[in-house]
């Protein structure tokens, strides 16, 4: 049923396009978790004005597509003198979608512990900082695991959009051999597997970094 | 240090007021703890016995009195700071008032040990050796020696409760507090708490105790007071008399929903 | 700043939101279509057989492992051919988008379901209640309740997915954008910069009010 010299013949194109997948992914989540930090500490910290920006952004970001967000960067910007290349678009682009996402998952994470943790440190003479340092944030980094796993995962399904500026990624390369040789069910069994590659390690590894971080399981 | 003429803990005129609330939560509340005595609080819920404990501690600030710790007065009531959160008092002045919570609150992130160790080490910045000595000690004497390295996740309720004794305890607190220890517990692990409370108390640790167990804490105590709606109802110096002479009726008839009197003289059931 | 003015064309706006109506009807029918087979799905996974439980895991795994568009893909060049549908591209979309909700959905009637505790069945069942009087009356309601602010935050997911439909070549509010774009390009050389900005806040407009009904929903009945 499939062709498979075809597939052993192009499977090095979704090599390539998974590259361009976990490239882009990576840094955009780097991004993402930058941009969630901040936002969640100007959140938590209850920043003035800062924090009206922020919640602004949060609603912006989580209310809108990335694909729309993307055309905006890379055909929109460009009006406007800046001039970004396609990957800093992407990369941008996905940043600016998941810091919301993490912002959230961190700060959600750091609202589940409960008020007599804080208490029981201050009883026992700790500090803000030692109370900070010691109870709050590793308990904070435990609670916030599964979501910003779960944002990690969908930020690289996410990425699949920046095809859509000709950026060669998994995606592009399946619609590439879709639209050249007609090789339909190839391309897309190529493409599943290329994603299934890409995304099973991560969603495993998630579940036992939660597991290995979950201090009331393990 | 500890000056013996002194009491351990006085209370003068206390007044806690929250926000938006139209009357005080404690209406001058005084009293005093003596050296290596036990000081119960009984009271119906909702009469301030838990925030009382809390104003102690220094978790909720006071708008009236002053709070003293052998004299010297740790928190002195200010109006204004009624939305204002914890007190502003010193980690130095914390470790010297220990606190053990209803809820098990032991640092779910840290092990048995290390969550006994972690304030002195850092707060009272002791040697690290020296201090696990006296933690295994301890937890020697709460009988959780072979449970050092357990995480907390592992004990049940009433051992965790007992680690959190033994955390409070190893900074040396003049005056101990217990807010309902026992109240999150099953039945069956009560009693390990209060073994580990009625010894602390031989050894003749000064503890502020807030209870519902009422043959506890006429076992324990050495002087009781009553709360209600916020202000003292009958104050007594000799426990026992309380508990079986109260002098008020309000007492008396507190004490009296704890008891079950034979309710029918025969043995049939209603409805036959 | 020049430019602006492209949105104030004779038939820019109407044209746009006239795309933006195919956008809200592809995800209006998807949600619409999600809910019957969420809760089939759903009501499957709570089943104790085995196959079924596989294969709804699988299910589910698969489309949740997936990027959307992969899915668009494999439904609208693969399917089409394989079993010879003249599946149009709105239709693929709304078929994926309803697989989609309805595996998110399906997990979420089970959650809802196996959330309810047992004494609930039980109460009902000494109170004398028949099966059927159980779970419309005392199950359903419940597990409502915790279904509905996670169900209206999957609308806006499938909403802002929608956007994808453009890149099969559904004529929908993008696809008019890029229209307006291409027909102006020499008298409006930044209209891109202001088209795409209105389709950004058209798209927030829709979205926005769903998060918020969707966190009232959720801080209302997360107490009880």
């Amino acid at each position: 049923m499939l062709d498979w010299t075809f597939i052993t013949h192009y499977a090095p194109f979704f090599v390539r396009g998974s590259e361009m997948t976990l490239f882009i992914s990576a840094f955009g989540i780097i991004l993402a978790i930058a941009v969630g930090l901040v936002c969640a500490g100007v959140e938590i910290a209850r920043i003035p004005v800062l924090r009206q920006i922020v919640r602004v952004y949060i609603e912006l970001s989580r209310n809108t597509p990335l694909l729309v967000q993307l055309y905006f960067l890379y055909f929109g910007l460009p009006k406007l003198g800046v001039v970004w290349s396609a990957e800093q678009c992407a990369i941008v682009g996905l940043g600016f979608l998941g810091g919301s996402y993490m912002a959230e998952a961190m700060r959600g994470g750091l609202e589940t512990i409960p008020n007599v943790q804080r208490e029981s440190a201050y009883v026992l003479g700790f500090n803000t900082w030692q109370t900070l340092s010691r109870v709050v944030i590793p308990q904070a980094v435990s609670t916030s695991i599964p979501g910003i796993v779960a944002n990690v995962i969908f930020l690289i399904k996410e990425s699949s959009v920046v095809s859509a500026i000709a950026l060669a990624d998994v995606m592009y390369m399946a619609k590439d051999l879709i639209g050249m040789y007609y090789s339909t069910y190839e391309s897309l069994f190529m493409l599943v597997v290329a994603y299934l590659i890409i995304l099973l390690p991560i969603s495993l590894f998630g579940t036992w970094l939660e597991r290995r971080f979950d201090y009331e399981r393990r | 240090m500890t000056d013996m003429q002194q009491p351990s803990l006085r209370v003068a005129h206390l007044v806690k007021q929250y926000a938006n609330a139209d009357k005080p939560v404690l209406n001058d509340i005084s009293f005093e703890v003596p050296h290596g005595k036990v000081f119960v609080i009984v009271g119906p819920s909702g009469s301030g016995k838990s925030t009382l404990l809390r104003t102690i501690a220094g978790l909720e600030p006071i708008q009236g009195g002053t709070i003293s710790l052998n004299g010297e007065v740790i928190e002195t009531g200010r109006p204004g700071t009624e939305s204002a959160g914890r007190s502003k008092r010193s980690s130095a002045l914390r470790t010297r008032v220990g606190m053990v919570f209803q809820s098990y609150d032991l640092f779910p992130n840290k092990t048995v040990l290390g969550n006994i160790t972690l304030a002195p080490t850092l707060v009272q910045k002791r040697d690290k050796t020296e201090v696990e000595k006296e933690a295994v000690a301890l937890l020697e004497r709460v009988g959780l020696v072979d449970r050092k390295d357990s995480w907390p996740h592992e004990l049940s309720g009433g051992q965790r409760q007992r680690v959190a004794i033994c955390r409070a305890l190893i900074l040396h607190p003049e005056v101990l507090l217990f807010d309902e220890v026992t109240a999150a517990l099953d039945p069956e692990m009560v009693r390990e708490v209060l073994d580990v409370m009625l010894e602390l108390a031989d050894q003749g640790q000064t503890m502020l105790i807030v209870t519902h167990e009422m043959q506890f804490a006429r076992a324990i105590a050495d002087q009781v007071i009553l709360l209600e709606d916020g202000g003292i109802v009958e104050q007594s110096d000799d426990a026992e008399r309380f508990f079986t002479h109260p002098r008020t009726e309000r007492a008396r008839q507190f004490l009296r929903t704890f008891e079950f009197d034979r309710h029918r003289a025969s043995g049939d059931a209603i409805g036959q | 700043m020049n430019g602006a003015e492209i949105l104030l064309q004779p038939g820019v706006f109407p044209r746009l939101l006239q795309g933006l109506w195919v956008t809200v009807w592809i995800a209006g029918v998807s949600v619409a279509l999600s809910v019957p087979v969420g809760l089939i799905v759903g009501w499957l996974m709570t089943m104790r057989n085995p196959v079924i439980r596989l294969l709804t895991r699988v299910y589910l795994d698969f489309i949740r492992i997936m990027p959307q568009l992969a899915l668009l893909f494999i439904a609208f060049y693969g399917f089409a051919r394989a079993w010879n549908w003249n599946l149009d591209a709105t239709g693929a979309c709304v078929f994926v988008f309803v697989l989609w909700g309805g595996a998110e959905l399906g997990d979420l009637v089970r959650g809802a379901l196996e959330s309810i505790s047992n004494a609930q069945y039980e109460s009902a069942y000494v109170l004398g209640l028949g099966p059927w009087q159980t779970f419309t009356r005392v199950i359903l309601p419940q597990a409502l309740r915790r279904l509905l602010p996670a169900s209206v935050n999957l609308a806006t997911r499938i909403v802002k997915t929608t956007s994808l439909a453009v890149l099969l070549g559904v004529v929908e509010v993008i696809k008019v954008g890029q229209q307006i774009i291409d027909a102006n390009r020499f008298q409006y050389p930044t209209g891109t910069l202001w088209i795409y900005g209105v389709i950004f806040f058209m798209y927030f407009i829709v979205c926005w009010p769903l998060s918020i009904v969707a966190r009232r929903l959720e801080k209302r009945w997360s107490h009880d």
